[in-house]
């Protein structure tokens, strides 16, 4: 099994919604707590596993705002993994989710140099590293109605853009969904192989911004006329 | 070949006391920084979700290094068999356990869990080159603890070679796995190569020589011993000559990058507007920490001891900016997470990372500095690792 998210990035407004349920349930959950830093001041900041950053393709009129929720990859071949000298990063064989036992990490803070995506979240108070865990105490827990056995941002996005599931099963909704849509992986070219994948969004088209020309007084008379002639 | 005496420091002496006490006072700035940090946690550093590693690991990156290179002088002795520097040997030695100590305990306890250091001692990941550096310092420990012991004991110093040589290829191995904690790192645009393995070993020359050189020289003039110029001109040119490699080498490092399109980017960052790392690299780096010792060491200034000291703490502070740049220069420049495209995002995208450190950090980076030091105090008391005598006679009868 190799569990992952599928992120539209056609469809995704960029509400945050994600990331607030995400910090909502994680910061309860087995991880917790996600420490805030000046919560009420000038700058609050503080530990997110799902960060939405947003984007602007192209120059006007041509622009597009493109919404690019990022959180872990889940990477097939993780080289924050690799680089963890105690082995509190780790790979779950069972379901490909990539965990950081919090007893087992000293704080080295090295896999935050290896992970190229800037996923991994420094938690300052508890000097320990920090990540999306694809809400693991969620997605098994067998008190919970089935449906809503998933990761909290998947549940929680207003828009559907998200969608949570199985890349090993070829017949599972994410990878017909991933086949149908073009879906891409953030940085292939690294062969870290990353499970979490994004739909490309779809391009629309120009709406046109030219000025017209300003028309004489024979052209008002021709356009005054036609409207009448219209009524 | 003539024999030399070896004597401990007296060290009974108001000015060994104040010096004793003033480094200290160094210690416990450090420890109480530590405490301070380790209380709070990181939140009260400078540090944050992009610069994980702050000052602190400048200083700590910056010890490690210079304890594998103050070694130099005891490999040129041991290994290849110059009687001239082995009466230096086992000062060159101590004083490699004690920057080592130095850099290691701040390494240590700047952790976000330093209390979970056990677990490092415990689990190994040996995919992880930071696992393997675990080892390559306890050996370096071991090993350099060894070759001392042959150094000073009669018995066991038909050994010595052999200690010596083994903790020769120990220390460039060290080194080699200190820059590849680097180089194995391809996400940070000005990693991911093995130049940085080479380039450390020989800033490792340039910094232990540099440290050990001031050691030396202090040991000397404080104790009113007679120190001849023969082996401070052989100690400078050899200086020169490690600092002109250590400028060859970053050169190089930074042509190849610029030769390729795709660094363009971060070479602009550091080499033209990178704010205080530019400043860093071109003011502290090349002309504090290469040029200006250079001129020094090779011109005539060279051969007044005063200059020379002047050269070697300036290559000191070199070093530290060097570490600084490398460090701190490598995670303020953005992740290029979409190559090609100019990136600008609500969260750090495209913007260059600020850090401010804190005086906690400072004080325990200077805390490891200390540490090395007041070791270095210490053992020069109760060993006897310094020749009484090294004037330019004593020294020309070792070479006949």
């Amino acid at each position: 099994m190799r569990l992952g998210l599928v992120i539209d990035l056609d469809v995704c407004v960029g509400c945050h919604a994600c990331a607030i349920a995400c910090k909502e349930w994680n910061a309860s959950g087995t991880i917790g707590p996600l420490s805030d830093y000046q919560p009420y001041g000038a700058e609050p900041s503080g530990v997110w596993f799902n960060r939405i950053r947003h984007y602007e393709m192209d120059e006007y009129p041509n622009n597009k705002t493109v919404n690019f929720p990022m959180s872990c990859m889940h990477c097939e071949d993780a080289d924050c993994v690799t680089v963890c000298p105690t082995g509190a990063s780790y790979k779950r064989a069972e379901d490909g989710i990539v965990l950081i036992d919090q007893d087992k990490c000293m704080g080295c803070n090295y896999c935050s140099w290896a992970c190229p995506y800037g996923a991994r979240e420094l938690d300052r108070s508890s000097g320990t590293m920090k990540k999306c865990t694809l809400c693991v105490d969620r997605i098994y827990d067998q008190e919970l109605p089935v449906e809503e056995r998933q990761p909290a941002c998947v549940l929680t996005c207003p828009a559907h853009a998200r969608m949570f599931g199985d890349f090993d099963d070829p017949d599972s909704a994410v990878s017909r969904t991933v086949r149908e849509r073009g879906g891409f992986p953030l940085m292939p070219e690294l062969n870290y192989n990353p499970t979490n994948t994004y739909l490309p969004p779809r391009r629309k088209p120009v709406i046109p911004v030219d000025t017209q020309p300003k028309s004489g007084l024979k052209e008002s008379i021709k356009q005054f006329a036609n409207k009448l002639v219209r009524r | 070949m003539a024999s030399i005496t070896f004597r401990e420091v007296e060290g009974s002496s108001l000015k060994y006391w104040m010096l004793f006490g003033g480094i200290g006072l160094f210690v416990l700035f450090g420890f109480l920084s530590y405490l301070y940090m380790h209380h709070h946690g990181h939140v009260v550093t400078g540090m944050d979700n992009q610069i994980v590693w702050g000052l602190p690991h400048v200083f700590a990156v910056f010890l490690i290094v210079a304890a594998s290179g103050a070694l130099n002088v005891a490999s040129i002795a041991s290994v290849f068999n110059k009687p001239m520097y082995k009466p230096l040997a086992p000062l060159s030695a101590i004083l490699a356990l004690a920057l080592m100590l130095g850099g290691l305990l701040v390494l240590v306890l700047d952790l976000g869990r330093s209390d979970r250091l056990i677990v490092a001692m415990t689990h190994f990941n040996f995919k992880s080159m930071f696992t393997w550096n675990v080892f390559l310092y306890s050996g370096f420990f071991a090993l350099v603890g060894i070759y001392l012991w042959t150094m000073l004991d009669r018995n066991v110093k038909a050994y010595s070679k052999a200690a010596g040589t083994a903790a020769f290829i120990w220390r460039l191995t060290l080194t080699t796995g200190t820059g590849s904690l680097f180089g194995f790192l391809v996400a940070r645009e000005l990693y991911g190569t093995s130049m940085l393995a080479p380039m450390f070993i020989i800033m490792s020359f340039a910094y232990g020589l540099a440290i050990y050189l001031m050691v030396l020289v202090a040991a000397y003039a404080w104790t009113g011993r007679p120190l001849g110029d023969a082996v401070m001109m052989r100690l400078k040119s050899l200086l020169a000559v490690f600092v002109a490699a250590v400028l060859y080498f970053v050169v190089v490092y930074h042509l190849t990058n610029l030769y390729f399109a795709k660094m363009g980017s971060v070479e602009s960052f550091i080499l033209r507007d990178g704010g205080i790392i530019t400043t860093l690299f071109w003011v502290g780096q090349i002309v504090i920490g290469c040029a200006a010792p250079l001129v020094i060491l090779l011109s005539s200034l060279g051969r007044q001891r005063s200059w020379i000291m002047i050269a070697s703490a300036l290559v000191i502070l070199g070093g530290i900016a060097q570490m600084y740049v490398t460090i701190i220069g490598a995670q303020a420049y953005p992740l290029d997470m979409f190559p090609g495209m100019t990136m600008k995002s609500s969260f750090y995208d495209g913007v260059i990372h600020q850090y401010s450190p804190t005086m906690a950090e400072l004080f325990l980076g200077l805390g490891g500095v200390a540490i090395a030091l007041l070791a270095t105090t210490f053992a020069v008391k109760v060993l006897r690792l310094l020749p009484a005598n090294l004037d330019d006679a004593t020294v020309a009868k070792l070479e006949h």
